[in-house]
């Protein structure tokens, strides 16, 4: 139904936006007169909001009434609206690329609010620009990929399983590589969760079997990404899978290996509170159910060897193994770590025994952890009968971490709770903190529940508080300063930091591998804080979880599902569309000369040969259309359709037309 | 509390920690027991145990290696401290001397066949106890009704005739040189020697008037100086290479090690130590000897054959 307007002659309309204060400070009334004056404009009008479909069918009456075939909308970002007005266009039966937008929102209207005239000049300008532009439009197709029906989820924490379920389910194939031997993540290491005080491995279990025994779902444990290549749709992922010296399919979890193993190390899982075999898994649930052994301790006396007997599941010489596969869509979910405070010397960890972090004391509170569940001091192996609890230490503090980790607060108040739960009276419960912040569903009822249980809250400027140990007894003197300057102590057996939760040491290292945007915090940066917060600026990869943001697990298993909703939408079509605006070479120009291929920060240009001749080829699929081949080529042969040299042209002769 | 990893090291002792919430690990290594010998270094599974040879100071006498351990490497498996023939080398979990490797029979412990009969020793000999280089034995002289006797001559001859005399070796601590053996004048001592092996002094080699290898040696009579130069009495050498470390040419002092006395497991983790200890000869020909014994064995059980 697309007209083929090239051979006519341009009949623009213009359709200004009053929205917002736009109306008050720029005259619309003035600039739609000016656009009326304009070479080739035959219609122009202003609206109150022409994205509304109210507006956009005004558009399209108008399209077919005046018989337009080029649009010009003065109006807001063309980052958040152009879409909606190609497809406007489109629907009045044109083609989408016959449609220019002009930015007097932000380049008018916001940077010269105090200065009315001259944003209303600056408008003129800017619409005068778009109309020159405008003129010179040319139909465009889109551009059609084929898509691999098939997701690599990176990370097996709670988002991740969450993202590798639902996809799962939808019925593509999903490739699930974690880090570590296991799945499950930080969850699988909690005793309780909050609100409800579920057992955290009672909860996820469950679905870690089902990942586990997903036909769909591949899990890669133990393994690195190595490389990943392509664009949406048909990514190439090289993945490496370290070696368990395991032989995977012979190994039935029995643990008799282990039983046989004469050799402990510091155990990761138990935050090296307790010890594992040098043959072993982390913990029980492991998913999958493989033993690994750590050839750092291993002193191969075979003994394991020996236990499986006939199984033969085990190989000394395994090698690592590298697996290439393709896939049409990334989910990233790699999670955080926890902030090592030992060098934060005012709290003394590391250096006083009864001072924890809040992961180490989940692991003695929990029943299979390596106290068996009994709370006990380091230094005496005494149960504590007061334990303080200090929020915030390395979140909200501008020379570590400006952020707040966000369920610092919750996870204090479980622990708390559990305490006086657990032990009665016969446990002092204190928590120095700042803000409670207890701002999700059931949340601030918990907080009530903590408060009524006995704990003893009290609000403490973030600065100046300090640990000091008793020499003798090993007890901890905690000192802060409330509010108003008051100084408070109190002395506790035992201290637990609630520490901050930091992105994964090796974030920066994947974001370059999947060309994906990293912030200065070091978590992934989304597309759009607030509508796009699944999306990274690379098409087909997509962010869930804490990586993106620290959220607690409710959220991380939204944010997978929603991360899995939308690489659905890409793996759920046979064919993926891309706007043409991808670099265009004329092989005729070309010289193969190969600085658009050097300049590229795609890796979209290359220079090929083919019959003798050396030509640059774009990769359409790689081309995000920045135009700096285009800009580099020394012989014009690269062209950026819709940012033609003919069309960037015409805009700054246009604009300088009046002070030449 | 995070796992604290420690090391000190004090003139008495090297100490490595590792320092969990639930359990301690503990190495130490005796400074007044080891010798400097290679022992440990060459039997340490994760090649964790280094000798630092000492600086010759011009008109003293040679001083014995040094060992220093690295603390990233070891797993506090406990092999040098079963291996150590001087005993110089503890491991500890939780303060308890309980050796997992030993327990789950992951690696044989060291056979120090000592057999005393104190039945025939004369009462007033102290000959073994004054032997002993390492001062590891201690003699006493009990009345019939097991008190300890201080000074026998003031006891009646009666007395003296029902003189009962006890041998206390701290095995544990001894290389098994057989010194005693040979100097107890009644046979009452016989010592099975735990290394066997050959060691060569090629005199000529030997840089002038050079004794480190004798100043180093812990075992007194085991080397020897003669016309100035130092020769070998194989009678009591315990082959713990000592001198071999501290040997300032390469090619001067030959010491091969051939067999190792130790109780009977199935171990990768022995047959790497034996490899390195002694040769890889040395080790096929155990595994070889174990292989055949286990077929005889097998054949045994089967067809209930009873061959020699």
């Amino acid at each position: 139904m697309q007209k083929e307007s090239k051979m006519e002659a341009p009949r623009i309309g213009v359709f200004v936006c009053e929205c917002g204060s736009q109306g008050s400070i720029i005259d619309v009334d003035d600039l739609t007169r000016y656009a009326t004056t304009l070479p080739n404009v035959v219609y122009a009008e202003h609206m109150n909001y022409p994205c509304s479909s109210q507006g956009q069918e005004e558009i399209i009456d108008a399209i077919k009434k005046r018989r337009l075939n080029r649009v010009v909308v003065a109006g807001c970002s063309p980052r958040l609206y152009e879409p909606v007005f190609r497809r406007c266009v489109f629907r009045a039966g044109l083609n989408p690329f016959l449609f220019e937008m002009a930015n007097i929102r932000e380049f008018s209207l916001y940077c010269h609010r105090n200065t009315p005239e001259e944003a209303a000049e600056k408008a003129k300008d800017l619409v005068k620009m778009a109309v020159a532009k405008a003129r010179l439009l040319e139909p465009l197709q889109p551009i059609e990929l084929p898509v691999t029906k098939k997701v690599m989820v990176v990370g097996g924490g709670i988002a991740g399983i969450s993202a590798a379920l639902d996809l799962a389910d939808m019925g593509f194939k999903v490739y699930l590589v974690e880090k570590t031997e296991t799945i499950g993540g930080h969850m699988a290491l909690l005793d309780k969760t909050f609100p409800t005080l579920d057992c955290s491995i009672c909860i996820e279990g469950p679905k870690m079997v089902d990942v586990g025994r997903h036909p769909n779902i591949d899990i890669m444990s133990y393994a690195d990404v190595l490389e990943v290549d392509g664009y949406v749709g048909n990514f190439e992922v090289k993945i490496r899978k370290n070696p368990r010296y395991i032989i995977a399919a012979n190994c039935t979890g029995c643990g008799e290996c282990r039983d046989a193993c004469p050799i402990e190390y510091p155990n990761p899982s138990d935050m090296k509170l307790g010890v594992r075999k040098a043959i072993s898994v982390p913990f029980d649930q492991a998913v999958p159910l493989i033993y690994t052994i750590n050839k750092d301790y291993c002193i191969e006396c075979y003994k394991c060897v020996d236990a499986c007997g006939a199984r033969q599941a085990i190989n000394f010489d395994q090698k690592p193994e590298e697996i290439e596969a393709n896939v049409g869509a990334i989910v990233v979910a790699i999670g955080y770590e926890m902030y090592n405070p030992e060098d934060m010397e005012c709290y003394g960890y590391g250096k006083y025994e009864n001072v924890f972090t809040a992961l180490e004391f989940e692991r003695l509170i929990l029943a299979a952890g390596p106290t068996g569940g009994k709370v006990i001091r380091a230094s005496d192996g005494q149960k504590p009968h007061s334990v303080a609890f200090i929020q915030c230490v390395g979140s909200r503090d501008i020379n570590r971490y400006e952020y707040c980790s966000g369920f610092c607060c919750m996870y204090t108040l479980k622990h708390a709770v559990m305490l006086k739960e657990k032990y009665k009276d016969d446990v002092e419960v204190y928590v120095f903190y700042n803000d409670m912040r207890s701002n999700f569903k059931g949340y601030e009822e918990f907080f009530n529940r903590a408060q009524k249980s006995g704990v003893n809250f009290i609000r403490v400027n973030l600065e100046n508080r300090r640990i000091t140990e008793e020499s003798e007894t090993k007890n901890l003197m905690v000192y802060a300063e409330t509010e108003d300057g008051k100084p408070v102590e109190a002395e506790a057996e035992m201290v637990v930091l609630a520490n901050a939760a930091v992105p994964v040491q090796n974030a920066t290292e994947l974001a370059k591998i999947l060309k994906i945007p990293i912030g200065a915090n070091r978590f992934f940066v989304e597309c759009q804080p607030k509508i796009r917060p699944n999306e990274t600026d690379t098409p087909g990869i997509f962010l869930a979880g804490a990586c993106q943001g620290l959220r607690d697990i409710p959220y991380c298993v939204a944010h997978g599902s929603g991360a899995a909703a939308q690489a659905a939408a890409i793996l759920g079509k046979s064919k993926w569309i891309v706007e043409p605006l991808v670099a265009r070479v004329n092989e005729d120009l070309c010289s193969g000369c190969g600085i658009c291929e050097s300049v590229c920060s795609y890796d979209a240009v290359r220079i090929e040969e083919t019959a003798g001749k050396k030509l640059a080829k774009v990769t359409e699929g790689l081309c995000r259309g920045c135009g700096i081949c285009g800009a580099a080529c020394p012989v014009g042969a690269i062209k950026m359709p819709q940012y033609t040299k003919e069309q960037v042209v015409a805009q700054v002769r246009a604009v300088l037309e009046e002070v030449r | 509390m995070p796992l604290k990893t420690v090391k000190t090291d004090t003139a008495e002792a090297l100490t490595l920690e590792w320092i969990l919430h639930v359990r301690n690990y503990k190495l130490t290594l005796d400074k007044n027991l080891c010798v400097g010998c290679q022992i440990c270094a060459l039997a340490c599974p994760k090649e964790a145990i280094k000798l630092e040879k000492q600086p010759k100071i011009p008109g003293e006498k040679a001083k014995h290696a040094k060992i220093d351990i690295d603390l990233e490497k070891c797993n506090f498996c406990a092999i040098c401290d079963i291996l150590c023939p001087y005993g110089a080398i503890k491991v500890t979990v939780n303060g308890e001397h309980l050796l997992s490797v030993v327990e789950k029979e992951s690696f044989p412990q060291l056979i120090r066949d000592i057999q005393v009969d104190t039945s025939k020793c004369p009462v007033d000999c102290v000959e073994c106890e004054e032997a002993c280089p390492l001062d590891l034995i201690k003699v006493t002289r009990l009345t019939a009704d097991k008190k300890i006797v201080e000074d026998a001559d003031s006891l009646s001859e009666k007395e003296k005739s029902e003189l009962q005399v006890k041998i206390d070796i701290q095995e544990e601590r001894c290389p098994c040189c057989r010194i005693c053996e040979f100097n107890c004048p009644e046979g009452v001592l016989t010592v099975r020697k735990i290394f066997h092996g050959k060691i060569n002094i090629h005199a000529g080699k030997c840089p002038e008037g050079c004794t480190d290898c004798l100043d180093v040696c812990p075992i007194t009579g085991a080397l020897y100086l003669s016309d100035d130069k130092v020769y070998v009495n194989e009678m009591f050498c315990v082959y713990c290479g000592a001198c071999k470390i501290v040997c300032p040419v390469e090619e001067a002092l030959e010491l091969k090690r051939t067999m190792i006395r130790h109780t009977s497991v199935r171990s990768g983790a022995w047959n790497k130590a034996l490899e390195r200890l002694a040769s890889p000869v040395e080790m096929t020909k155990e595994l070889k000897t174990k292989g055949s014994l286990k077929a005889r064995e097998s054949v045994r059980k089967r067809l209930g054959w009873k061959g020699t």
